[in-house]
């Protein structure tokens, strides 16, 4: 097996990149001796010995990072005077010692990004005097702050190729070999930094796989923690779950135009922290706001409480203070798959949305095949679109996560978690925290911590469980698609409206790194041009008009809840 | 290959799995809080080797500096950092090279590289070199280098090296026009430099083979230079001079609106959308949008191709090029206007894949340009 960093100028040909071991062979197993200058690059009119190229790679990269998002990076460099640019390794070295403030810093960019005149582009374009007494104040920086960095850095990189050679052997059924590589892993741990970045993503992943491999009495994989709380502190700290809300809302209310009689179905009615904005939106719409029906889902409370009455009776308090006729009915079931249509009751003339935010992957199953053919059985996720479609629905919202937990490869699936919910921690860390002020900087902090506990407990689901168990199998866009568009919906586009709300709900609450993108028709938010989220709207309603009802309608009270047990049976509750 | 949204769960980077008992050195990445960016660098560099990698950073880094967010660029600084070569009459791996003045008034200067006289022992005469290499057809490839208009030279190490492979691949006599740049040359400036290379050739005796005395001209390019390579293809095909093929690697094509390879692959490998705007507005007439047909030749603006001449192409796209998505529609362009196009799609391919001989991209595609010059020698 040849290897692509052959260093030689040679004629053969070198097996494809797709070989997953090529990387593996470094130069020095080629037979060439420690300092051999790299020939192709020498072609190229650089000299720099093959053992260096990691550490020039390595320079460049935190060049290019110290220069990112740097309106006078240019300019700034020009300060810089330029030597012998064959020598790579030299000028690499003279331009980081000449660009670093402060060694310390570049091990921690965020944290002094504003101190950091490179990564700040709202600084004042430094003066002349000033690049100058920066690059001779630190043109003494020692080569020791770079090679530590280069530690940490093969730590986390051989952390990383740890956590995946394990999933690879928890794929192959060899136990003995995963268990191994993860006491190594967690060696490995204790040499990286677990407070924020790959650290802590990789610390969480450790945990993941831990569970996986040794699963505690209780399963399941999650904290013990209220799954609600957890829920609640995620919708704090980032704008994934506001977003899902607002963008659903925009198109329930587009969809309930002109009609007096409107009903929501919730398939996960949690707190209701959606609902409110609504409520307070059908009251300021012209001609008035319909009568609005809202039937909640959730899971049966275990203490006796009736949890989805309480929000039920909050949101009625709501509705009746800005003077929207409301009801509210609950469904409890444990499973979404349990609910019948029958039990939301609704009534003829009834314009419906239904509402599912981040719970339809909850309905799938293994997939059959690697290339994503679907199980020939009817899946829960069939059942209960077959009679969401019968509903005859104005709107049908749904709120997807943006990723493809759901291969029936494992370590597929442990890849594309480790990317995805990386990408996620990194936008808890990254994206500022809500300005309005009223929270302490303390108070930030826990609900930035306590979110990621939400995000871990998804994340261990995704890795720890399989089979019934396993509930987060999120699905892309694309598959949605298909899916709900077999059913029998039809997609309605989500406006430009749509867009430039969310645009402007992300420069409200949060940082830079987020972005909003329409594709086709439905909104995706993610972080750093990852989608991570993805809201999407259909109909399955017949074309006709709604028609217009002139009757005097009797105003609804029922605050009931109902309990669904698994036999399909509607109980009154307690 | 299926794109899904902005995100393509076809293709997630993949991740080596470490071999416990070779320990090998990773490939490298570099340190960052953000632990999303370590993996997509990882991935990067799992894709290619890792002095490509070296390469391509290098040239990232230091186009960086020399474009400046008011428009400018700094000529100086890029003309000491880019890497030269001389020409050499004396032959290296059986092949020379000498430069010549092509266009006098604008300084137009290009190398030409041709395989070594037979005559030659050591240095040969300037007749041997002006002599054609061969009685029997062989093909003259006038070859625009990249650089996105800005930058590089036909004296660059990098093109110097491309180019020699060029003249053993394919037996060819190979003109590397030193067509001037942006933004000190805008449009439509390197398109006249390369049809003043045309029409040098064409009036150059030594150049024509075959029984028949005939130019066999063929109009390479990466990056910016396919995209010259297309436009002076389309004069030619105007003006009636033969052209017997195209080689577009990588070419630079561009419009207003976003593609989803741009945006799927923006800033992921080694290029971004903000730099190629940058050089479309470096280059591009001053008010023009992306729409130009310089820029977006099947666009709005674009030029009817229908019932022109227009040569055979061989449009090579590279997988994760992020302007791949106007590449596959220049070559559906062609095609559409009823132009033979043979296009070589390289999934896990970045930009320069060409630049050094260590993957299997380049082998192949080596090969592919060799068969292409061939079978149309004509």
């Amino acid at each position: 097996m040849s290897s692509s960093f052959r260093s030689d100028v040679g004629t053969d040909p070198c097996d494809s990149v797709g070989d997953d071991r090529w990387w593996m062979a470094s130069a020095s197993d080629r037979g060439s001796s420690r300092g051999e200058i790299d020939g192709l690059l020498q072609g190229a009119g650089y000299r720099v010995r093959s053992t260096d190229l990691r550490h020039v790679a390595i320079g460049l990269e935190q060049l290019e990072s110290a220069m990112v998002g740097d309106q006078c990076a240019a300019s700034s460099a020009e300060a810089v005077v330029h030597y012998n640019p064959s020598d790579l390794t030299a000028w690499v070295d003279s331009m980081l010692s000449g660009l670093a403030p402060d060694p310390n810093l570049l091990r921690h960019p965020q944290s002094t990004a504003t101190a950091n005149a490179w990564a700040d582009p709202t600084r004042q374009r430094p003066s002349s005097l000033h690049r100058l007494e920066n690059h001779q104040q630190h043109r003494n920086v020692p080569a020791v702050s770079l090679q530590s960095m280069e530690e940490e850095e093969d730590a986390a990189i051989r952390l990383v190729h740890l956590l995946v050679s394990c999933a690879d052997s928890v794929q192959r059924g060899d136990s003995e070999m995963a268990g191994s590589l993860l006491d190594q892993a967690r060696l490995a741990l204790a040499r990286v930094n677990t407070g924020f970045g790959i650290g802590k993503v990789a610390g969480y992943f450790v945990d993941a796989l831990c569970r996986r491999l040794y699963p505690p009495p209780l399963c399941g994989g999650g904290s013990a923690a209220n799954p609600e709380i957890l829920y609640h502190h995620f919708y704090e700290a980032c704008p994934y779950i506001k977003f899902a809300h607002f963008t659903a809302n925009q198109a329930i209310l587009e969809a309930f135009q002109g009609h007096d009689r409107v009903h929501v179905v919730d398939f996960n009615l949690m707190h209701g922290l959606q609902w409110p904005a609504l409520i307070q939106a059908l009251a300021l719409r012209p001609g008035g706001p319909p009568l609005l029906r809202l039937t909640g889902i959730g899971p049966p409370s275990p203490d006796g409480r009736d949890a989805l009455r309480e929000v039920g009776l909050r949101l009625a308090e709501l509705a009746r203070s800005v003077q929207v006729r409301f009801a509210f009915r609950g469904v409890a079931a444990t499973r979404l798959e349990h609910v019948r249509p029958w039990m939301f009751q609704v009534a003829p003339g009834e314009a419906v949305a239904v509402n599912t935010v981040l719970q339809l992957h909850r309905l799938l199953g293994d997939r059959a095949s690697p290339e994503g053919g679907d199980a020939a059985a009817a899946e829960p996720i069939d059942t209960v679109l077959a009679w969401v479609v019968g509903l005859k629905p104005k709107i049908v919202t749904v709120v997807e996560q943006e990723a493809d937990h759901n291969k029936p490869s494992f370590l597929d699936r442990f890849t594309e978690a480790l990317f995805y919910y990386s990408t996620m921690f990194d936008s808890l860390e990254g994206g500022s925290h809500r300005s309005g002020g009223h929270q302490t900087q303390q108070q930030q902090t826990v609900v930035a911590a306590v979110a990621e506990a939400y995000l871990q407990r998804e994340m261990c689901n995704v890795v720890c469980c399989e089979g019934a168990a396993r509930v987060e199998r999120h699905e892309p866009l694309a598959r949605w698609r298909d899916r709900l568009g077999r059913a029998g919906l039809r997609a309605v586009h989500l406006g430009s409206n749509a867009f430039k709300q969310a645009s402007m709900l992300l420069t409200l609450f949060s940082g830079e790194g987020y972005c909003v993108e329409e594709v086709d028709g439905c909104l995706t938010l993610g972080w750093h041009s990852r989608p991570l989220i993805s809201a999407s709207a259909w109909r399955a309603d017949d074309d006709a008009s709604p028609p217009r009802d002139h009757q005097t309608l009797l105003v609804l009270q029922d605050h009931s809840s109902s309990v669904v047990d698994g036999d399909d049976h509607l109980q009154p509750a307690a | 290959m299926q794109i899904v949204g902005n995100f393509d769960p076809h293709s997630p980077p993949v991740l080596p799995i470490v071999d416990e008992k070779s320990k090998k050195m990773n490939p490298t990445a570099f340190y960052s809080s953000s632990a999303s960016s370590l993996l997509c660098v990882m991935a990067a560099q799992m894709v290619v080797p890792l002095n490509t990698w070296v390469l391509i950073s290098n040239f990232k880094l230091a186009y960086n500096m020399l474009r400046r967010p008011d428009g400018t660029f700094d000529r100086h600084l890029a003309e000491f950092l880019d890497r030269k070569v001389p020409a050499n009459a004396t032959p290296v791996n059986g092949v020379v090279s000498f430069d010549v003045l092509i266009d006098r008034p604008n300084n137009l200067l290009a190398r030409i590289y041709r395989p070594a006289p037979s005559t030659a022992s050591a240095a040969p005469l300037l007749t041997d070199l002006y002599r054609a290499p061969s009685s029997d057809p062989f093909p003259v490839i006038i070859f625009f280098h990249g650089g996105s208009f800005a930058h590089s030279s036909s004296n660059s190490a990098i093109y110097d090296s491309l180019c020699r492979r060029f003249v053993s691949l394919c037996g060819a006599v190979v003109v590397s026009v030193n067509y001037r740049r942006a933004p000190d040359h805008k449009y439509p400036c390197a398109y006249d430099d390369g049809w003043a290379a045309l029409k040098w050739a064409s009036g150059e005796p030594w150049l024509r083979s075959g029984k028949d005395a005939k130019l066999r001209v063929f109009l390479a390019g990466d990056s910016s230079g396919g995209n010259i390579a297309h436009h002076v293809a389309l004069r030619a095909a105007e003006s009636g001079i033969e052209v017997a093929g195209n080689v577009l690697l990588n070419a630079m094509f561009g419009g207003n609106c976003r593609t989803e390879s741009e945006k799927r692959l923006d800033g992921k490998y080694f290029v971004t959308i903000q730099d190629r705007d940058w050089y479309w507005k470096a280059y591009l007439p001053e008010g023009a949008d992306r729409d130009h047909p310089a820029c977006n030749p099947f666009g709005p603006k674009g030029v009817k191709l229908e019932g022109l001449p227009f040569t055979k192409s061989l449009v090579i796209v590279a997988g994760l090029d992020l302007v791949q998505d106007w590449q596959l529609a220049y070559a559906d362009g062609l095609k559409k206007a009823g132009h033979f196009v043979k296009l070589v799609y390289r999934e896990q391919a970045t930009i320069g894949f060409y630049l050094l001989p260590n993957t299997n991209h380049f082998y192949q595609v080596m090969e592919e340009i060799k068969n292409f010059v061939g079978s149309n020698l004509l």
